[in-house]
């Protein structure tokens, strides 16, 4: 009889000796997950930067509330690169060592520069702000959050095109920076498309003050305006146009990174009855995004959230569900194997619950992804329609 | 080697190539920012040979140097023995002629900027032999009767002019070896970062390296070392969201230094009375 107690003491001695090294292996070897993200909080997109970091470290505590990721908290790290590419290969050297992923950079000058140095380090970089012409040359260590520029955006301007059917030419007040030009060329394409001629107007990167590049643009007689340039020079111009008696503002059409809070506060009660799209719809019904929209309202002077405001949040909360699903623990041990675990699943996401949309991604590309055209109404924006 | 010491070591590498070539010409008084022009032009031509023609590194850095020095030899024609102000006039013109060149030509990749040069398998091996030649031979200049006469000029042009020294040759001497420097510079960045941008090359580049200058001084080759490695090194080591100020940090160090030390941190006469420490022991 002692054998036999002793014997199955001995069996259950091992059984519980191997469920604790299983259990062991699996356990979270970190404190705090720290998420570094590679942002621009100054320079010429400061303000889109500082939205991106608000929804990312919002996203951080949200979770840190419903209990963190794996029991444990979750930090975000913001680096600033201030839209200097040497200065986002030295913040990416600082991390590239050690971290488990990282979030951006951001924008696309300082992907191009970072990213590759994040390739030859095994890093998987979260590029959760801009599209697949940027990013595919680093596939699969990026992802592309939209698809390429050329497919996504004309059929917006196709759509505004059709609004407005009266439009036969109309001028794109187009800035050279960064992805600005290629965005350009694809709101050509959507309204050639249209039969529309369009003639571009190039809007110097330190102009001031707007007048003669309004009186070159209404020169030319066109039906309708595009702007392709940052928010405060959107503003600008199209207070000029009304100024000089532009009085059909639905011709008028704002790109998607003008989106922002220098537009609204630049650009006034001219903005009434503008065109404007971008990636996220403000009557949405979803709680988290009511919520999200609200905090947003509450720490930024009643504006609403910037057109690719939610990137970071929903990229926040893919990494937790690639640290849950794939069991990660964030050893430095297994650092390359489990930012390779990230990698894999965050480019293959499937029926991702984002904070306004459900999507899936297919070797790092967006399955679908509408973008929303609206008019601007007493500062709010009204849903004209969208685009896939 | 951590990615951090090697990114540190080389951009700090590349700086003192570049602060060199701004010290030379400084010799005989002229702040010559063209140098920051040619870094550009040589970095993109480095660039657009590797990419899209599969030159290898040593024939376009050889290429680099000759077409700096070219360049700078052409216009010292006119500013060889221009005042200061007309030397850095015409080099910070230089500066945006290029930068805004590049800006729109989409062959070079225009605002976006210029990728997928390949990287060099030993950067800071390579980068180091190069600044050990380019520091004997800068050592030799100041050490040879050119250096002596330099040190002249920059004291009284009208005295060296009364000894039979020849300005205008010298200051064309100078900025073209300066040119060939920054040539060589231009090379070893795109080589080094992989990639390239206009905005890399602007106020922000020159008034690193006049800080680089000022704080190391200005009057010995040796002070750009220090000070290349402090001012790139600190904005590395600090946290992000200290670094980011690093452009006041320079700023207020510059006024310090140039308040407390106007020769900046190593001077000659600091050298010498070092050297004159150790024989005499």
């Amino acid at each position: 009889m002692r054998k036999y107690v002793a014997k199955f003491i001995l069996i259950m001695l091992l059984i519980f000796a191997f469920g604790s090294m299983t259990f062991a292996q699996d356990e979270v070897a970190v404190d705090t997950w720290e998420i570094h993200f590679l942002n621009s909080v100054t320079g010429p997109i400061a303000s889109i930067g500082e939205y991106m970091s608000w929804s990312a470290n919002y996203a951080a505590a949200k979770i840190n509330e419903e209990g963190g990721i794996r029991g444990k908290p979750v930090e975000i790290v913001i680096h600033d690169t201030g839209v200097q590419p040497d200065k986002g290969i030295e913040e990416m050297s600082k991390i590239v060592d050690d971290v488990l992923v990282v979030m951006g950079p951001v924008p696309e000058a300082v992907i191009m520069a970072a990213v590759p140095l994040a390739v030859r380090n095994g890093l998987f970089c979260m590029t959760s702000s801009t599209s697949y012409e940027y990013t595919v040359e680093y596939f699969p260590w990026t992802l592309s959050w939209y698809p390429p520029t050329e497919e996504k955006l004309p059929p917006v301007t196709e759509l505004w095109a059709e609004e407005n059917p009266e439009m036969e030419k109309v001028v794109q007040f187009v800035e050279k920076w960064a992805a600005w030009p290629g965005m350009a060329g694809a709101h050509t394409i959507g309204l050639n498309n249209k039969n529309v001629k369009v003639i571009d107007v190039e809007v110097p990167k330190d102009a001031v003050e707007f007048s003669s590049l309004v009186v070159k643009a209404l020169a030319e007689d066109p039906d309708g305006f595009v702007l392709t340039c940052n928010p405060d020079k959107a503003g600008k111009i199209i207070k000029e146009l009304v100024n000089r008696g532009w009085e059909e503002k639905d011709n008028i059409l704002v790109f998607s990174s003008a989106d922002d809070t220098a537009l609204y506060t630049t650009g006034g009660d001219a903005l009434n009855g503008i065109s404007i799209y971008n990636y996220i719809d403000p009557d949405s019904e979803n709680e988290r995004w009511l919520n999200f929209k609200q905090e947003y309202k509450e720490d930024h002077d009643g504006k609403n959230p910037g057109s690719l405001a939610t990137n970071y949040y929903d990229s926040v909360y893919m990494i937790k569900e690639a640290i849950e699903e794939g069991k990660l623990t964030g050893d430095p041990a297994k650092l390359a194997e489990e930012r390779i675990k990230i990698r894999d699943y965050c480019r293959n996401v499937e029926n991702f619950k984002g904070i306004q949309i459900t999507w899936s991604m297919n070797e790092g590309l967006p399955t679908s992804k509408p973008i929303f055209l609206f008019e601007i109404i007493d500062g709010e924006k009204q849903l004209i329609g969208k685009s896939r | 080697m951590s990615s951090t010491l090697m990114y540190f070591l080389g951009f700090s590498m590349t700086y003192i190539l570049m602060a060199w070539s701004i010290y030379l010409p400084y010799r005989v008084k002229h702040l010559h920012f063209l140098a920051v022009a040619t870094m550009a032009v040589t970095s993109y031509m480095g660039g657009i040979l590797s990419v899209n023609f599969g030159w290898s590194f040593l024939p376009t850095l050889l290429l680099s140097i000759v077409i700096g020095a070219l360049i700078s030899y052409l216009i010292s024609h006119t500013i060889g023995n221009a005042p200061t102000f007309t030397v850095v006039i015409v080099g910070i013109t230089f500066v945006f002629i290029i930068k805004t060149a590049i800006e729109n030509t989409d062959y070079l990749g225009g605002t976006i900027g210029l990728f997928g040069i390949p990287v060099l398998d030993h950067p800071l091996i390579i980068l180091f032999a190069f600044l050990l030649v380019i520091g004997y031979f800068l050592y030799r200049i100041d050490h040879s009767r050119i250096g002596r006469a330099a040190s002249v000029i920059f004291t009284d042009e009208n005295l060296a002019k009364s000894m039979g020294i020849k300005p205008k040759q010298i200051g064309m001497l100078f900025q073209t070896i300066s040119g060939g420097i920054a040539g060589s510079a231009g090379v070893f960045y795109a080589f080094f970062v992989g990639s390239l941008f206009p905005d890399f090359f602007t106020f922000h580049l020159i008034g690193t390296l006049m800080t680089i200058l000022f704080i190391g001084g200005y009057t010995t080759m040796w002070g750009v070392i220090p000070a290349a490695l402090i001012l790139r090194g600190v904005p590395m080591i600090l946290p992000s969201s200290i670094a980011s100020w690093r452009l006041l940090i320079y700023g207020v160090l510059l006024v310090a230094i140039i308040a407390t030390k106007p020769k900046g941190l190593i001077t000659k006469k600091m050298l010498w009375e070092l050297l004159k420490k150790r024989s005499g022991s």
